[in-house]
């Protein structure tokens, strides 16, 4: 028996799964050694298997203009969050910035009032 | 501004995101398994709309817990968040979701492990002998998959089993494998 072709029985992929090699599979476009390599990653992973069972399911939409879309709603939610985020980050400092603003009024307002009484005497 | 951070790897984007707490870095990270989730989704809950909105809910979900805990192997993570939402969703519905393969959930401790076995020595022998040892349809289709890179398909039409028991007896098979050698090395 070829010893690298024993080995490899046991060597996991850590490879991150390829979502065009993927969709290709689903279509049944694509070359013996990327199937293989596509299988291998469901033989390792249970997500990946899970996932292609889950694709294969698909008869309405487009998986991947699905994930599209889902992308640019992950992109939209993320900004949301991140303004809330400024917003607040802005809030919590509100009384910081208005002690500052009183601080360089009383400032002005005593510097004000020292220079009138010295003019006056 | 993040264009160059595409290329890193989860765990560096993972810890880049727990250096600062910014959405940004999820917004690198979680497009990378969109796709895969929305197929584990699929499976699980046979509707398209369904298995959308789903994705979406584990997003939220999965920004939310990662501000309050400590992640550090992304993808059996992720899985295990959209896998235990949609079997609450099935539950919620009165559904059932009958797994036909009982196969552990894909590693919660460090993926690496899985290499382990491959570099010690003695291993080839070993592998030679545990292979031997394995159930005659689990030695088959094992050796079909791997030695003869036959495709699942190609497997079905050659044993006769279902797509189902061809998968289980490669994922067993391979397991089983596993477990027999590590008994072996710790042996010696």
């Amino acid at each position: 028996m070829e010893n690298s072709k024993l080995v490899s029985i046991l060597a996991s992929s850590n490879k991150d799964i390829d979502n065009q090699k993927l969709m290709a599979y689903l279509s049944d476009n694509i070359s013996k050694d990327d199937m293989h390599e596509i299988e291998k990653m469901m033989a390792d992973s249970e997500l990946v298997n899970d996932a292609v069972e889950g694709l294969q399911r698909f008869k309405q939409e487009d998986p991947v203009s699905s994930t599209a879309q889902l992308n640019a709603d992950l992109k939209k939610q993320l900004l949301k969050k991140r303004l809330k985020k400024n917003k607040r980050q802005f809030k919590d400092k509100t009384w910081i910035y208005v002690a500052i603003i009183l601080i360089l009024l009383i400032v002005f307002a005593t510097y004000m009032v020292m220079k009138m009484h010295l003019s006056t005497t | 501004m993040h264009q160059p951070h595409d290329k890193l790897e989860d765990k560096e984007l993972l810890k880049k995101f727990y250096k600062d707490h910014d959405n940004e870095w999820l917004g690198i990270l979680f497009p990378r398994y969109t796709l895969l989730l929305l197929g584990v989704c699929m499976k699980y809950l046979n509707n398209e709309e369904d298995a959308k909105d789903a994705v979406q809910q584990v997003f939220l979900k999965a920004i939310n817990e990662l501000h309050k805990y400590q992640v550090e192997f992304f993808k059996s993570w992720i899985y295990m968040i959209t896998k235990n939402y949609c079997l609450m969703k099935l539950r919620e519905s009165g559904k059932k979701f009958v797994e036909l393969s009982k196969d552990l959930p894909e590693g919660l401790n460090d993926p690496d492990d899985n290499n382990s076995l491959t570099g010690k020595e003695t291993t080839l022998f070993e592998l030679e002998h545990a292979l031997s040892m394995l159930g005659k349809d689990q030695q088959h289709c094992i050796s079909l998959f791997y030695l003869e890179k036959r495709s699942y398909q190609e497997i079905t039409t050659i044993t006769g089993f279902t797509m189902m028991q061809v998968k289980s007896n490669i994922q067993n098979g391979k397991r089983n494998l596993k477990l027999a050698l590590q008994r072996v090395l710790q042996k010696d």
